[in-house]
């Protein structure tokens, strides 16, 4: 192996005329991360989100600066060393192979640069993982396709998250069916909801407001709908002034118990007056509840549940999916119950949010479908 | 090769079968690691024209926030089989059992690789796993991504136990090929090929052989829980049976981490060979690159779990994930600070391959830089499972390893066709596919951040004008994909000739003629230094009448 002889090196004054004007360029952009306006487009509800934009500045200002470097050398060399229209076509460039102090640098300036980011990621991640006790426990529960919460001392599981400002708060999450995802952008906080495992982060909300949640695992077919934006379930996390959550939580209480001693004595199907419903109203519903699953077409037009056309009327299905004939009463069954199938479930007619006349009207709707 | 004797080259003896005659055993059912290698191209890059059939479907999707062109169950079949194909089907497969055949037993003065019928057996499991795939839309596709987590992959279509076994097998291709190549590296270099003068595509193969070895068998065994369970009910991953879904993302990842440098490591390897070739300089710091590579495949074993932060671990798990992955920057950087430091002071030659290559520079800094927030456990927090994923995991893969396969197949063609591929088509080309990859997915950074999910068929309508803007730059993406590939087409024929050593590089497969010869040598050189001193005579002897009239090897009797 010949010796390499590596000439010595001398980096001129265009190359340091580059280095200082990208030096620039790099201040330039930490300086716009370090005030960057986050906050005016996504605005930080919980005291972890401002430690968490904080990282991100970090992170933001360090990694452009580093891309603004190597793309500018990159350029840079790319036009300055560019092989010119008189250059022989053997000509080699400077014949060097490497530089061990140089190496040597830009070995340990990123490991310098490592180490802070990995401290200042563990302080930041100790705050999540590990807080102070004396916490209002609340427990999110992921469903297809919507949440629902469950409060300390009170009955079942609600359909709205309150949080009440200034309040540690340790969130509790689950799933009943599939993998979802609990992502509430305003706090910068996610985690996973996997059946039979509980996901724990804590966190205390210092800005009152209405903030989306937005599932992120994929969970099936109306995984994007699994946000506020929609119709069906809009999510959304309320953080209320300590007097107005203490109001809500006493409404919500005693709200559900009442629901609760409703659902413990539900009517039987025979006890519904299924042949007096409004089927206008059944329509409206229909249209708000039951058509993201279901379409008005034939039995084997499928979003997720079939289509409902005839399902009373349909020489072809005469059983309804769980086997039963189709009557009203046994329609009106599977309503209050909901249906597990292969594709997905059908959610129960408290999972539905259906109070005993809406079954009634949606089952006078249903008879028109012919 | 049993009788080992060096004649007056200094080279092996020469110990060669007679070259096949007859189109099936000669193009169809071939053992020279040559056509094999050509044959993944041909299969993976018809794979690719599918797979980016299906992108385009997503992008027109998502047009609208409302969704629409396809039911949210097709449009999930969509890009379950997009992300299967590209990863499966496209990436992996150009850059071991394509370029990785067509090149590196060559790099090393290697007639064939250690074992050539494994190696066609290798690549006969890839088109029956491809087409596999596809049949699952006969079926109901797999509708859970390329990540398959359960419990969703286990309500899906029937298609998902036929993805689970055409996944299976290209697995199985993959470990083959991996200890074809680590053997062959190992045992057949040329006589003076040390490890430290091997080029550095060569180093790249030899780092991704043990991945392909290890890793794929992590993901077989996740692969045939998840098929006895669909198939025959066994719990694996159930929680109401005792089972986990959990198990699953941590053997899929044990698999899938890995992967992502079996999917960028070869492709470091051919930026290390065209940036010195094209800048008619030594490669900067030829050994941290070789070296950092080892780092990165070794790191690249014990950082799984930082796709998971989010699924739910024991937190102290989090913490050695979260300090390792970090960690894998440094050597990432050293190699990124190697290849720009190997630009200064060079003669460049602004060739197509060459813009690729300086492209990949860009693409990939960007890819890697935002690869450093996510393994930050509180950035992560925000940004898992958002399109600020997708926009990462394409910077790496596409603006990485496609810049990358792209800049080899404009560098590596004429040792296949003999001929070169369209200089000005192949510029104009390279500024489209440019300007088209980063409209398409710089804009899913900040779309991400503000709150769109991955996945989704329908999506909050805040984020429409966005998404348009992303849709319309991947129909420029997409035309320059398809200009190369008519450029590709219509070189074979019409192309200039290009000699045996169009660019003037140095290492072995240039120093033979183009389109290579069968058994690639007629003597087996001995190698004297590492191929990069360009102001130097070539370090090889025994190559005297490789491009001369003499007599190709006489085959052994047998």
């Amino acid at each position: 192996m010949p010796e390499n002889r590596d000439p010595v090196v001398h980096l001129d004054r265009q190359f340091w005329i580059v280095t200082a004007v990208l030096g620039v360029l790099a201040l330039i952009s930490i300086l716009w991360w370090v005030w960057a306006p986050i906050t005016s487009i996504m605005p930080e509800a919980v005291d972890k989100a401002q430690q968490i934009d904080a990282l991100f500045r970090f992170l933001a200002a360090s990694g452009t600066a580093l891309f603004i470097f190597v793309c500018g050398y990159i350029v840079y060399f790319s036009l300055a060393f560019r092989r010119h229209a008189g250059t022989p076509e053997n000509a080699v460039g400077i014949q060097i192979h490497d530089n061990n102090k140089l190496e040597m640098w830009w070995t340990i300036i990123p490991t310098v640069f490592v180490v802070i980011m990995a401290i200042f990621s563990l302080r930041i991640w100790a705050g999540i993982e590990f807080s102070p006790s004396n916490t209002l426990v609340v427990e999110a529960i992921g469903h297809q396709w919507y949440y629902t919460f469950r409060y300390p001392n009170v009955n079942g599981e609600v359909k709205e998250m309150h949080l009440p400002l200034g309040q540690a708060i340790t969130l509790h999450v689950t799933s009943s069916d599939v993998i979802h995802s609990f992502w509430i952008p305003a706090m910068r906080l996610k985690a996973d909801m996997v059946p039979g495992l509980i996901n724990t982060f804590e966190f205390t909300p210092t800005r009152p407001g209405r903030y989306e949640i937005i599932c992120t695992e994929f969970c099936g077919t109306l995984h994007g709908e699994m946000h506020s934006g929609t119709t069906q379930n809009p999510a959304y996390v309320y953080i209320d002034p300590p007097a107005q959550y203490a109001s809500w939580y006493a409404r919500t209480e005693r709200e559900q118990i009442q629901a609760s001693n409703a659902i413990s004595a539900p009517l039987s199907p025979n006890q519904l007056n299924l042949s007096r419903g409004d089927a206008g109203a059944g329509a409206k519903l229909f249209a708000a509840k039951c058509s993201a699953c279901h379409a008005v077409g034939p039995f084997d037009q499928k979003i997720v549940g079939p289509g409902l056309k005839g399902v009373l009327d349909d020489p072809a299905h005469p059983q309804l999916v769980d086997g039963d004939k189709a009557t009203p009463e046994n329609v009106a069954k599977i309503l209050q119950n909901g249906f597990k199938g292969s594709m997905g479930e059908m959610p129960t007619q408290a999972g539905n949010g259906l109070n005993n006349k809406d079954i009634v009207n949606l089952v006078a709707y249903l008879k028109t479908l012919k | 090769m049993t009788a080992v004797a060096t004649h007056a080259g200094g080279g092996l003896a020469d110990h060669v079968h007679p070259e096949p005659q007859g189109f099936i055993r000669k193009y169809v059912f071939s053992i020279d690691h040559k056509i094999i290698g050509i044959q993944y191209m041909i299969t993976a890059f018809l794979f690719m024209i599918l797979g980016g059939m299906l992108a385009e479907l997503i992008r027109i999707q998502l047009m609208k926030a409302s969704g629409g062109l396809m039911t949210p169950e097709t449009y999930n079949e969509v890009y379950s089989v997009h992300g299967s194909t590209m990863v499966w089907l496209v990436i992996i497969p150009l850059l071991t059992g394509g370029f990785g055949n067509l090149i590196f037993p060559v790099q090393i003065g290697a007639r064939d690789v250690a074992f050539p019928w494994l190696n066609m057996l290798s690549f006969w499991l890839f088109p029956p796993a491809g087409l596999m795939l596809y049949a699952s839309f006969l079926m109901g596709a797999p509708t859970a991504g390329w990540t398959e987590y359960p419990p969703m992959s286990l309500l899906g279509g029937a298609g998902t136990s036929m993805w689970a076994a055409a996944i299976f097998l290209i697995g199985v291709s993959s470990t083959m090929t991996g200890i074809n190549f680590l053997v062959t590296i190992l045992k057949m270099r040329a006589p003076g090929m040390t490890f430290t003068r091997m080029p550095l595509f060569v180093w790249g193969q030899f780092v991704t052989a043990p991945l392909l070895m290890i890793a794929t068998t992590a993901l077989g065994a996740a692969l045939a829980a998840l098929f006895v369970q669909r198939q025959f009910g066994v719990a694996f991953f159930d929680p109401t049976r005792g089972g986990s879904p959990l198990l699953w993302q941590h053997m899929f990842w044990f698999y899938s981490h890995p992967a992502v440098y079996i999917m960028i490591l070869p492709a470091f390897g051919m930026i290390s060979e065209i940036l010195p070739t094209f800048s008619r300089k030594p490669i900067f710091g030829y050994k941290m690159i070789a070296f950092s590579s080892c780092a990165i495949a070794i790191l690249g074993f014990m950082v799984w779990a930082h796709h998971m932060f989010t699924s739910g671990m024991a937190p102290a798990l989090q913490l050695p994930f979260m300090v390792l992955t970090m960690l894998i920057a440094i050597p990432t950087g050293v190699k990124i600070f190697s290849w720009v430091t190997t630009l200064w002071g060079g003669v460049i030659h602004m060739t197509t391959s060459m813009l690729f290559a300086i492209g990949f520079l860009a693409t990939f800094t960007l890819g890697g830089i935002t690869g450093v927030f996510l393994a930050a456990v509180p950035f992560d927090l925000h940004a898992h499972g958002t399109y600020f994923i997708v926009a990462h995991l394409h910077y790496v893969l596409v603006g990485g390893s496609l810049m990358g396969i792209l800049a080899g197949l404009f560098y590596w063609y004429p040792k296949m066709s003999g001929r070169l591929m369209n200089e000005k088509l192949g510029k104009w080309s390279f500024w489209l596919f440019f300007i088209g990859f980063n409209g398409t997915f710089l804009p899913m950074h900040w779309l991400g951040m503000w709150g769109q999910p991955r996945r989704v068929a329908m999506y909050d309508p805040q984020f429409q004008a966005w998404n348009q803007v992303c849709t319309y730059f991947s129909f420029v993406m997409t035309a320059a994909l398809i200009l190369i590939l008519i450029n590709a087409l219509w070189s074979m024929r019409n192309g200039k000739r290009s000699g045996p050593n169009p660019w003037n590089a140095r290492t072995l497969e240039w120093q033979i003629p183009s389109p290579m010869p069968y058994y690639n040598f007629k003597h087996v050189p001995s190698v004297f230094a590492a191929p990069y001193d360009f102001a130097e005579p070539l370090p090889y002897r025994g190559l005297e009448e490789e491009l001369t009239g003499a007599p190709p090897p006489v085959p052994a009797a047998h």
